[in-house]
C-alpha cells in the first residue's frame, strides 16, 4: 500500500481477550473521509460496536488515534484522541490528551490503536518500532498513575522522554464512571469515563517509545512557513497562555459570570484575584513542563510557597482544575487547589465530574440531607479541602456509602438520593456534567453540552469564535436565537480540529491549520472541506447515539444547571424560557428533524453517510 | 460632568500611563470625566485615540467596535454589545473590559 503522506499508514489492533495483535492499513480513502483522531475513532466505533453492547462489555472498543499533524513538527502537535462508548452516558464519548503520546505513537509506526476484548489478568501494552507487546501488569494494580509512570520507566530502564506512558489509576480499576486516562506527568483524556472502559478491559497502561518515522511530509518548507505563522498568531492573537497559563483567565471568566461557585448557588467569589493564574505565577515557584515541541509551553510545575500547603509540588492547575477545586467546592485557598489537582490526577479522575459531584454532596451536607453518618465522619463543609481529599480517595476505591454513591457521578447519585436534593445536581440529562464553567453565563456552552454527541462540548470551545471561520461575530451572548443559530453554523470546525492531532491552545486559527495540513498531506483543502469532515463526525456519532438509546428529550439541562442566576453579572438570565424553540432552530439548521433531532436522509447523503440512513 | 471608571483586565499593567492605577498584573483602572451625553462607544473611541495600547488591544477605531478577543461589561452586568455601545454614561458608571478566555 502507498501510505498517505503525513500518516504512519497503520492502525494497531489489540485483542486483549486472546492477546493477538495485528496491523491494519490506514489508506487514502479512509483518511480523506475521516482524516484521523475523532474521525477515525467514530468510524471504528460505529462499525464495530453494535447496539446492545454496554460500555463495560468486552465487545466495546477503546480507540486511541492520532492525526496527520501529530508529530509533524507543528508545534505542540502531539495530541491523541480516545473514542469509546462511555459509562457516563452509555453513548459515544470523545476525549483528547496532549503531552508526547500522539507524536511518539506515530513515530513508532502507528496512527492509532484499537483495543477490543478484555484481558483475563491486568496487562500493559508496549509499542516500539512498529511492533507491540502485551506485558504483565499485576505489580501495577491499584497503583496511582504517577507511580505507574515511575515504576515502568525504572523497569524499562528509560529516561523520561524516551517513552510516553498513559495509565489508569485506582479509579479506573474500580470502574468509577468518570475515570480518566492520565499520562506524561499529568495530562488527561477525561471525558465520559474513558479510564473506566480501560479498567473494564484490564488494561493498566500503554507505553509508546519515541521512534524514527517521519511520515513522508509532502512539503516540509511550506510546513515550516505555516508553522511559523501559526506560532506568531498563537503568541499574539489570543490570551497569553505562555505567561499566565489557562488559569490566567480565571478572573476574566468570573467577570462575565461564568465562574462556577458553590455548586451554582451563587455567582459571587470575591477572592478571585488571589486564586487566578496571575497570582499563582507571581507567588509560587514555577518550572516549565512543555508538551512535545511546544514553544508556547503553558504547562508548568509549581511549588507552593505560602499558606498551609507551602512546599507542596504539583502541576499548576489548568483553569478547569482551578475552578473545580476552588469555587465549585467553596475553597479559596489556592495552594489547596494544587494539592487537590494532583490528588485527582493521581487517582485518575476527571476533575469536572468529580468536583460537580462533590460540590453537590457538600450542599447536601450543608442543608442536612447528609450527616456525618453518610460521610463516615467527614464534616463536608464548603472549603473543607482535607475532607474533599479524603472523599476523593474513598470515591476512587468506592469505599463506604458515599464513596460508592458518588463514584457513579452526580446524575445517578442525586436520583438515588431523591427528594429536594435531586434538584440541586448540575448535569446535562444525557448523564454528563459541564466543563468547569457556570454555563448560565456562557449559554453557547450550556446548549452545546446538552446537545452534544461527543459527551462534552462539541461545537464550541471557550465560547464561540465565529469570526475565525468567516461567520458574523456574536453580538448578544444571551440571545436564544443567536446562540442556537451560531452553535449550529459553527459546528464542525472543532471536531475537525480533533481529527488532526493538534492542541487547540497552540493552534487558534483554522485557516493556518489548514495550511499546515495541506503542507503535510499534499491536499488542497479549504474551510468547507474541514466543516464537511467535522459535520460528518458529528452526524456519525449522533446516529450511533440514537441506535444506542439516546432520546431527544434528554437534550436539556438538569433543574439547577438550567436555573436562573440569583446574583452576579448574569443575574436574571433565563435560557430555559425558549429552550424548545432553541432546540428546533438548532436541529433545523443542522439538517436534523426539528422534532426528533434525528439527522435527515438528505443531510446524511450530503455528508457521504448514506449507508447510515437504514440504521435510523 | 459625570465621572466614570474604566477597568482593563487585559494585562496592560502600567502601559496606560501615569493616570491609570494598576492594582494587579491583570488590572488597570482609569478614572475619566466625560461630557454629558457621552456614550460608552464614544468613550472607548476617545481612550483608543489617546492611548495606542487601547487602540491596539481593545477598541478598533476604524470598525468602531471592540476587538473579538475582548468583551466589555457595564456596571458588573453582561449586556448586549449594541446596548453597551449606545449606553449614555452617568456619574459612577463602570465599564470593565475583559479578555475572551478559554481553558481546559
Amino acid at each position: 500500500m502507498n501510505r498517505p503522506r503525513g500518516y504512519a499508514g497503520n492502525i494497531l489492533r489489540v485483542d486483549l481477550s486472546s492477546g493477538r495483535r495485528w496491523g491494519e492499513d490506514l489508506d487514502e480513502r479512509m483518511v480523506k473521509k475521516w482524516v484521523g483522531g475523532v474521525g477515525v475513532g467514530a468510524a471504528y466505533l460505529y462499525d464495530e460496536v453494535s447496539p446492545g453492547v454496554e460500555w463495560s462489555d468486552p465487545e466495546n472498543r477503546l480507540i486511541w488515534t492520532t492525526g496527520p499533524l501529530a508529530g509533524s513538527g507543528v508545534f505542540g502537535a502531539s495530541t491523541f484522541n480516545v473514542v469509546t462508548k462511555g459509562p457516563m452516558t452509555n453513548l459515544a464519548g470523545s476525549s483528547q490528551a496532549n503531552g508526547f503520546f500522539g507524536a511518539y505513537l506515530k513515530s513508532a509506526g502507528f496512527d492509532g490503536i484499537v483495543f477490543q476484548g478484555t484481558s483475563p489478568t491486568p496487562v500493559y501494552l508496549l509499542v516500539r518500532d512498529g511492533a507491540a507487546e502485551i506485558r504483565d501488569a499485576r505489580h501495577l494494580v491499584w497503583r496511582d498513575v504517577f507511580d505507574v509512570e515511575d515504576l515502568l520507566r525504572r523497569e524499562l530502564g528509560v529516561k523520561e522522554r524516551e517513552v510516553s506512558i498513559y495509565a489508569i489509576g485506582p479509579a479506573g480499576e474500580h470502574r468509577v464512571r468518570y475515570s480518566a486516562i492520565v499520562g506524561d506527568g499529568g495530562h488527561l483524556a477525561a471525558h465520559n469515563g474513558v479510564g473506566a472502559v480501560m479498567g473494564s478491559k484490564n488494561l493498566k497502561a500503554v507505553v509508546a517509545y519515541k521512534g524514527t518515522d517521519t511520515f513522508g511530509i509532502y512539503d516540509p518548507e511550506a510546513l515550516r512557513k505555516a508553522n511559523r505563522e501559526l506560532y506568531e498568531v498563537a503568541r499574539t492573537w489570543g490570551p497569553p497562555f505562555q505567561k499566565w497559563g489557562t488559569a490566567g483567565g480565571f478572573s476574566a471568566i468570573y467577570g462575565v459570570g461564568a465562574l462556577p461557585v458553590r455548586n451554582l448557588t451563587t455567582n459571587l467569589y470575591p477572592n478571585h484575584e488571589r486564586m487566578n493564574g496571575q497570582f499563582i505565577r507571581t507567588h509560587f515557584k514555577v518550572k516549565p513542563k512543555p508538551c512535545h515541541k511546544c514553544p508556547v509551553s503553558h504547562v508548568v510545575q509549581v511549588t507552593v510557597t505560602e499558606g498551609p500547603y507551602c512546599g507542596f509540588v504539583g502541576e499548576e492547575p489548568e483553569y478547569e482544575s482551578l475552578a473545580a477545586w476552588g469555587p465549585v467546592i467553596g475553597n479559596d485557598e489556592v495552594g489547596a487547589t494544587v494539592m487537590l489537582t494532583r490528588e485527582a490526577d493521581r487517582l485518575g479522575m476527571d476533575c469536572n465530574e468529580a468536583s460537580w459531584t462533590i460540590g453537590w454532596a457538600i450542599e447536601c451536607f450543608e442543608k442536612g440531607v447528609f450527616t456525618t453518618r453518610e460521610t463516615d465522619g467527614i464534616e463536608l463543609r464548603w472549603g473543607n479541602v482535607e475532607g474533599v481529599r479524603e472523599l476523593l480517595n474513598r470515591i476512587a476505591r468506592r469505599e463506604g456509602y458515599l464513596g460508592d454513591l458518588l463514584a457513579d457521578g452526580v446524575m445517578r447519585a442525586s436520583r438515588r438520593v431523591g427528594g429536594e436534593a435531586a434538584d440541586w445536581a448540575v448535569y446535562a440529562q444525557k448523564g454528563v456534567t459541564p466543563r468547569g464553567h457556570d454555563h448560565r453565563g456562557r449559554w453557547c456552552e450550556l446548549f452545546d453540552t446538552c446537545v452534544t454527541n461527543t459527551s462534552t462540548i462539541e461545537s464550541t470551545f471557550g465560547g464561540l469564535k465565529p469570526e475565525l471561520v468567516d461567520l458574523p461575530p456574536v453580538t448578544d451572548p444571551f440571545s436564544h436565537d443567536e446562540v442556537s443559530t451560531l452553535n449550529a453554523k459553527f459546528n464542525g470546525i472543532r471536531q475537525f480540529d480533533d481529527c488532526l492531532g493538534i492542541c487547540r491552545l497552540a493552534s487558534p486559527d483554522p485557516k493556518l491549520i489548514l495550511k499546515c495540513l495541506n503542507a503535510v498531506t499534499g491536499w488542497d483543502w479549504m474551510l468547507k472541506d474541514a466543516f464537511t469532515v467535522g459535520r460528518r463526525v458529528v452526524n456519525q456519532l449522533r446516529v450511533f447515539n440514537f441506535r444506542h438509546g439516546m432520546k431527544a428529550q434528554d437534550e436539556r439541562p438538569s433543574k439547577r444547571y438550567g436555573s436562573v442566576p440569583i446574583d452576579g453579572p448574569t443575574q436574571g438570565r433565563d435560557i430555559m424560557e425558549k429552550w424548545a424553540w432553541m432546540l428546533e432552530n438548532y436541529y433545523r439548521l443542522m439538517g436534523w428533524d426539528p422534532k426528533t433531532g434525528k439527522p435527515l436522509p438528505q443531510t446524511l447523503k450530503e455528508l457521504g453517510l448514506a449507508e447510515l440512513i437504514r440504521d435510523l | 460632568m459625570p465621572k466614570v471608571s474604566v477597568e482593563f483586565w487585559t494585562w496592560m499593567g502600567k502601559d496606560l500611563g501615569a493616570d491609570a492605577l494598576s492594582p494587579s498584573e491583570m488590572r488597570s483602572v482609569l478614572g475619566v470625566v466625560v461630557e454629558h451625553g457621552t456614550t460608552a462607544r464614544m468613550l472607548l473611541d476617545r481612550l483608543a485615540k489617546e492611548n495606542p495600547r487601547v487602540a491596539e488591544k481593545v477598541f478598533h477605531r476604524e470598525r468602531q467596535r471592540l476587538y473579538p478577543q475582548v468583551v466589555a461589561i457595564l456596571n458588573d452586568r453582561v449586556v448586549r454589545e449594541a446596548d453597551l455601545y449606545d449606553a449614555v454614561l452617568s456619574d459612577g458608571d463602570r465599564i470593565t473590559v475583559l479578555p475572551q478566555y478559554v481553558g481546559g
